[in-house]
């Protein structure tokens, strides 16, 4: 049950996103500032791949960010 | 959406021009080398614990007019120590791990798809992984999703031969939408589930028996908005986990990214995180020491394993960023710290010492 | 679906939108919304009509910063981008080496007149500010010349495709921006004159998409004793540029096309590098008629 509404949450809130969206869609031109890097999910050139190892051995929490990459046996 | 700069300054200039832009070239125009290098320190009061030195070195080149490559490898060497049971009884350690990761990617007008692969080695783990990831976007590309399915399969031999060749097997899907919600605001929801079989159990802790199945399921919610005073970009992030092991957590992640003149950039940053503890999770009681806490009679299933406690961690860090030409610098600074009266919405777990690392990363890049 | 051929004249030339249609009228009417832009476009920025944009700014040069719009402000950026690009020598403002350079009657100006030209010649003195532009000083003029017809060409196409076009291109006196092949699936060949004789090519590029265009020595220019003079001058010194006969680019946009082959040409000897930095595919041909090229996979 717990699981069904998290995902009707998660759903529920990329409908919405969408929703938003397009009320007023941004036009090709409007795009220059989307471009720059820090604008990006994928951040500046460190990245989170060396924080998210160290977090997901640190903690019990891993994932998320759709990051893919092999395992490891930190203990 | 995928970051696609354009080729050319003028190009890119061109975009804010009244006019469709051109069919978008999805390949990344440029390659980029890049030596990046984390020293990583770990410590409890009265003790240092794990470091880490890794350096890694990664390729990224566009191959032909719509594929791409991507190859990293790293080298981490570990030395210090790690506790026994909770924060207590730290015992030696040294290892070197070796990792590769390799991926191909091709680009369409509306769409990717990606296929990677990646090994790892160290003297008691070895870990490999096949990804298959793929992206769509809508016509005026103000949307797009994301699909991604990771499979790994890990082999187990610790070095004290607790266990003899145990093995993981992971499944881990996501998918994403990531919508541009005006000209200076991108957003993006990710849903994760990932199942996992196998040895879960950290055969170094003196108590530690884990169940054989593990699942879990991520909600990423990220907003990055750019601000017209000041030209910086502010990055938000809210990720909840939860898992079989009853242990649910929540994280935060707020970062400011300032541009400076010259090149130069400024990005302070923090991260708040917040986990409760595992149902088998054994507290820590002070009236068994020097010994470790005995877990309940008869428990299938219990830990002491700092990791799997409820405690909250913070982080505090800012890094300085400097482009001049075809490359650019970056270093991070990090200091984080896991406290257990940091928890959000429930005590502790008692009796364990506070954790902190320091974290400092380096890059060098080139684009080519 | 017929392919259709619809002449007309503006930015005083020869131009041309040719696409694919079911008729013959409804070709007209798509070329007709085109054409309709590109006279816009030609109206608000021309030098020669004192309500244009640009005749305004150009009135209140010394005296007053002029309120501009959305489009004005995004091409005046645009030409800011060019001026760096080209470390200095696209330069918006100089324009008004146009009244010392004689081309139709093939004069060589006056040195003096020249020197006093020079000296209103400056893009890094031009105020520009959130939605403004000033001219700091009595005789500076800003001329979109050096770019209005590929925005045009740019836009004119922007028209066709939200009409639901899909073949055809728009051809501006030889800045020429593509929608789509030939409806059979088939490339355009576009030809690329020979900058010595006006009616033989020196080559012929098949074109699917994107946008061609030529700067050369020969659109405008006179020969005196052996020495050719050119209409594209250095704004540094006021000379006609001398090292390419013609150079053509290939880009995604008409406006970034152009950018590239006009500076090229004003580069000279350095401008060989900048087609190669580029990234684009080009065809440049030097003054003993040799011809670089490259053809780069997009």
């Amino acid at each position: 049950m717990k699981r069904f509404c998290k995902l009707a949450c998660a759903l529920g809130a990329a409908l919405l996103l969408n929703a938003c969206a397009s009320i007023t869609p941004v036009q090709p031109w409007q795009k220059g500032l989307l471009a720059k890097p820090e604008m990006s999910f994928a951040g500046d050139a460190i990245g989170s791949g060396f924080n998210e190892h160290i977090y997901s051995s640190r903690e019990a929490a891993s994932g998320g960010s759709g990051a893919n990459g092999g395992g490891c046996g930190c203990y | 959406m995928h970051s696609t700069l354009p080729r050319n300054t003028l190009l890119a200039a061109a975009l804010s021009l009244p006019l469709l832009s051109a069919q978008a070239e999805a390949q990344p125009e440029n390659g980029t080398l890049s030596l990046k290098y984390l020293d990583y320190q770990d410590s409890q009061p009265g003790a240092r614990r794990v470091r880490v030195t890794a350096p890694e070195l990664s390729l990224m080149t566009p191959v032909g007019s719509a594929w791409s490559l991507s190859a990293s490898h790293i080298v981490d060497s570990i030395t210090g120590a790690s506790p026994a049971y909770h924060t207590e009884a730290l015992v030696p350690l040294h290892d070197q791990r070796r990792a590769t990761d390799l991926s191909v990617t091709h680009y369409s007008e509306l769409s990717t798809a990606t296929i990677g692969a990646s090994y790892s080695a160290e003297s008691d783990y070895v870990s490999r992984g096949l990804n298959l990831a793929a992206t769509l976007s809508t016509e005026d590309k103000n949307t797009s999703w994301n699909l991604g399915v990771n499979l790994l399969h890990d082999s187990i031999n610790p070095g004290n031969q607790v266990v003899i060749d145990e093995h993981k097997n992971v499944v881990d899907l996501s998918l994403g939408l990531t919508q541009v919600l005006s000209s200076r605001d991108l957003a993006q929801v990710l849903l994760g589930y990932s199942h996992g079989k196998g040895y879960f159990t950290d055969p170094y802790k003196i108590f530690d028996q884990r169940p054989r199945t593990r699942n879990h399921s991520t909600l990423l919610l990220r907003w990055n908005h750019h601000i017209e005073a000041s030209g910086g970009t502010s990055r938000l992030a809210y990720r909840y986990y939860q898992d079989s092991f009853a242990i649910r957590a929540h994280t935060l992640t707020a970062e400011y990214v300032q541009p400076l003149p010259q090149g130069w950039s400024l990005t302070p940053q923090l991260r708040l995180y917040s986990q409760s503890a595992a149902s088998f999770y054994v507290e820590h009681d002070l009236n068994s020491d020097p010994f470790p806490t005995n877990p309940p009679d008869g428990a299938s299933f219990y830990t002491e394993e700092q990791r799997l406690a409820a405690y909250g961690a913070r982080t505090m860090g800012i890094t300085l960023s400097k482009r001049w030409g075809a490359w650019s610098a970056d270093l991070r600074a990090q200091h984080y710290e896991q406290r257990n009266q940091w928890r959000w919405g429930g005590s502790g777990s008692r009796n364990l010492a506070p954790f902190r690392a320091r974290i400092v990363q380096l890059a060098l890049t080139r684009q080519f | 679906m017929e392919v259709f051929r619809i002449p007309f004249s503006a930015m005083a030339s020869q131009c041309e939108v040719v696409l694919a249609a079911p008729d013959l009228a409804s070709a007209r009417a798509l070329a007709g919304a085109a054409s309709a832009e590109v006279l816009r476009i030609e109206h608000k920025y021309s030098r020669y009509r004192a309500d244009s944009m640009v005749s305004r700014i150009n009135a209140a040069a010394g005296a007053a910063a002029v309120v501009c719009d959305e489009e004005t402000l995004a091409l005046l950026q645009y030409a800011d981008e060019l001026y760096r690009s080209s470390d200095g020598l696209f330069d918006l403002s100089s324009g008004v080496l146009r009244r010392v350079w004689d081309f139709r009657l093939g004069r060589l100006p006056d040195p003096a007149a020249l020197a006093e030209c020079l000296n209103a010649i400056g893009w890094s003195r031009v105020q520009r500010e959130a939605d403004r532009i000033a001219l700091p000083q009595a005789g500076m003029q800003l001329d979109f010349g050096g770019f209005g017809k590929e925005y045009a060409a740019d836009r004119a196409a922007d028209i066709l495709r939200q009409q639901g076009l899909q073949h055809g291109y728009v051809n501006l006196a030889g800045d020429i921006r593509v929608l789509g092949p030939h409806p059979a699936g088939r490339p355009w060949q576009i030809g690329i004159q020979d900058p010595r004789q006006r009616d033989r090519l020196v080559a012929s590029i098949p074109v699917t998409h994107g946008a061609l265009t030529t700067s050369g020595d020969y659109e405008r220019y006179f020969e005196r004793d052996g020495q050719r003079y050119c209409h594209i001058l250095d704004p540094r010194d006021g000379q006609p540029v001398r090292y390419w006969r013609s150079v053509t680019v290939l880009a995604p946009l008409a406006i970034v096309a152009g950018g590239v082959s006009t500076i090229a040409m004003l580069k000279q000897q350095a401008g060989l590098d900048y087609l190669e930095a580029s990234g684009y595919s080009y065809l440049a041909i030097d003054q003993q008629g040799q011809i670089q090229h490259k053809i780069c996979h997009a």
